[in-house]
């Protein structure tokens, strides 16, 4: 049942991308609201998370993906950017404590290129799930990092690309915050899990449309 | 969406939640009956840069509107650009209170100001609606001073302006909606603590005229708005509002009907507004809150207390107090809490922090710990809000490139504030005040209609 389902999603991306490529060599995709990465850590007290809505980037998808998935994808690109300050906790205190750790001010953007893009089950089936290897930037170190994704089709014009990764603080030259708080107790874990939900949509690449926000 | 549109304005309580902050520091007590204590208040936390400021400006340089500028003054995160009244003397006062700022004789020109972000208006309550309106349309952010308006019809336009500024903030001045003191009593009395809630009791005692000297009778007129039922709602709306507000929040409802009374007794100087009022305001379940003011006695101040079956509670500035029946339950932690003695009585001080034990100082705290005035913190929300809104906004157009009004309402909703008196709460409140003053104005009972509550 879930082989069927997985060969259903698997095709119907690559359908879409057959579909869809007849229009430009390359489908230009880009951020649209609903799209989350969440962080999430533990400490000696609870865990905790944080999380931001604001997801900025595209992603450019050869138009012979349908025809060479393996192939292709070594050759899609996609940039993704998120804010820092976007990055907040249900607990407000925590916030500035965090922000002021990922030394918000010198570098107020985490980044993420992506560098390849492998198909993880069998190129002939369109697989809607990858191995992504690309560059992660946080507070101005740049690490390499691979990390499953999968890529849905949302509707015509949307895919979804949702992907989890563990990383280290200390990687990224953050000092895991042991903040003074209550009996001073706290003091946070150095592994934490990124977990990102990126909306995406099929854009004219030079397009640029007015914002709701201005 | 459901979770983040609790925790956004923290409304929603039960006694586990309140019983689970508290276990711990009724372990440690028990163990070594050590007394609980707020957060160590010896070392000074050091000053730190502030992560952002907003550059603002006051409209409405009285007593108020001064008091807004200093408090402002002594916030890092504030930057005030420009204060205004178009009465000299008090725009030279509130000049001298912020020195950096511009003093301007006209709104016009903080709202024309592209670098002004935020405006504060704490003008006579009959000037706010035209000025607010005119904030949302100059893309400003708007705190305005409660009531919002000495009319409903004025207070729905506010409220229509404030609901559909979605990428500004407004923050309606019940200042004691963002007071954590209240907001550490909130979930004790709302997860029941009281047993049955049977009563409560507000009161607002000074003596003092309310009327100001002026040098010429044009002036006279305009600074005494408040003594002339035309353009005021009385202390019924200036400073009930306040209170009656927070009864509707402790007791979790909106009032069913208000019947008043009002004597002129002391300041019988022309004025036609009552000096004295009293008021019963009658919430669900048959429960009564008493309230009383005057500008003729100062006995006793201000403060509310609700009565329960197993406690009564006083609140009183940023303090308060838990007056236990000999008949209720043993919460616990109170056997090692503060006490103190009010002629025949003993309150339980409910001290917040304390119970969490949070810290150990080296002294036995006498004072409350949050030491600002409920003021400071609603204008600290009302700084960050706007910073967290603005910030939420240009992020929303940086990150993606649609105008797609439905989903940028949704992220916008998702943001999460600082606690403060929304649209909702400060038109509700106004309402509330407005027929209040009117009950006692008539000497009547007036039974709340909810289309008064509803924008339409």
């Amino acid at each position: 049942m879930k082989q069927i389902r997985f060969l259903k999603w698997g095709l119907g991306l690559v359908l879409w991308v057959a579909i869809s490529a007849f229009a430009a060599d390359t489908l230009h995709f880009e951020s649209r609201p609903g799209s989350k990465v969440k962080v999430e850590g533990s400490s000696t007290v609870h865990d905790w998370a944080v999380e931001s809505l604001a997801i900025k980037g595209f992603m450019d998808v050869p138009a012979n993906f349908a025809k060479d998935p393996a192939g292709a994808a070594k050759n899609i690109k996609a940039e993704v950017t998120i804010p820092v300050r976007s990055l907040k906790s249900d607990k407000s205190a925590m916030n500035n404590i965090m922000w002021e750790a990922m030394k918000m001010k010198e570098h107020p953007n985490i980044e993420y290129k992506l560098l390849e893009l492998t198909p993880k089950s069998g190129a002939t089936q369109g697989s809607a799930q990858f191995e992504a290897k690309g560059t992660l930037t946080v507070s101005g170190v740049t690490r390499t990092n691979v990390m499953p994704v999968t890529i849905e089709k949302v509707d015509d014009t949307k895919a979804k690309v949702t992907g989890t990764t563990g990383v280290k603080m200390t990687e990224f030259g953050i000092k895991p915050p042991a903040p003074t708080v209550g009996l001073g107790f706290i003091k946070t874990y150095d592994d934490v899990k990124i977990t990102v939900q990126w909306l995406t949509e099929q854009a004219p690449a030079a397009a640029k449309t007015a914002d709701a926000a201005k | 969406m459901k979770k983040k549109a609790a925790a956004r304005q923290q409304q929603d309580f039960n006694r586990r939640d309140f019983l689970k902050g508290s276990s711990f520091a009724t372990l440690m007590a028990m163990l070594g009956g050590v007394e609980l204590r707020a957060q160590a208040q010896d070392s000074k936390p050091e000053e730190k840069e502030p992560t952002f400021t907003v550059k603002c400006g006051v409209i409405g340089l009285g007593a108020r509107g001064r008091e807004i500028v200093s408090t402002l003054a002594r916030l890092n995160q504030a930057d005030i650009a420009a204060v205004c009244d178009k009465y000299p003397a008090f725009m030279k006062r509130g000049a001298n209170l912020a020195p950096k700022a511009k003093p301007l004789d006209d709104y016009r020109k903080i709202l024309d100001d592209k670098e002004i972000k935020a405006v504060l208006i704490a003008t006579p309550t009959h000037q706010h609606k035209d000025i607010v309106k005119e904030a949302f349309q100059a893309g400003k952010h708007v705190y305005c001073e409660a009531p919002l308006a000495h009319t409903i019809e004025d207070a729905r336009v506010i409220a229509h302006a404030a609901r559909g500024a979605k990428k500004q903030v407004f923050h309606a001045g019940l200042q004691m909606r963002s007071d954590p003191q209240r907001h550490f009593l909130l979930p004790f009395i709302r997860s029941g603590a009281l047993g049955n809630v049977a009563m409560a009791r507000a009161q607002w005692h000074k003596k003092q005229s309310w009327r100001a000297a002026a040098p010429t009778p044009e002036r006279e007129r305009e600074l005494n708005w408040r003594l002339r039922s035309e353009t005021s709602t009385g202390i019924m709306g200036e400073i009930g509002v306040h209170q009656l507000d927070m009864a509707s929040l402790f007791l979790n409802s909106r009032p069913i009907s208000v019947t008043g009374f009002g004597s002129l007794i002391q300041w019988a100087d022309g004025r036609d507004v009552p000096d004295t009022v009293q008021t019963v305001i009658e919430y669900p379940g048959g429960v009564r809150l008493i309230y009383h003011a005057t500008l003729a006695n100062s006995f006793d101040s201000d403060y509310e207390i609700y009565y329960g079956s197993d406690a009564a509670v006083m609140l009183r500035e940023n303090k308060a107090w838990m007056f236990k029946e000999v008949d209720a339950p043993l919460l616990g932690w109170e056997v090692y809490a503060r006490k103190d003695t009010f002629y025949k009585e003993t309150g339980i001080a409910l001290v917040a922090n304390a119970t969490k034990l949070a810290a150990q100082g080296e002294k036995p705290v006498e004072e409350a710990p949050f030491t600002g005035t409920p003021l400071s913190y609603a204008l600290e929300s009302f700084l960050t809000n706007c910073n967290e809104i603005s910030n939420a906004v240009d992020d929303f157009a940086a990150s993606f490139n649609v105008n797609d009004k439905a989903a940028f309402d949704k992220y916008i909703s998702e943001i999460r504030m600082e606690p403060y008196a929304t649209w909702r709460d400060g038109y509700g409140a106004t309402v509330v005040a407005i027929k209040a003053n009117e009950a006692v104005i008539k000497g009547q009972k007036i039974t709340f209609q909810n289309d008064w509550f509803e924008l339409g």
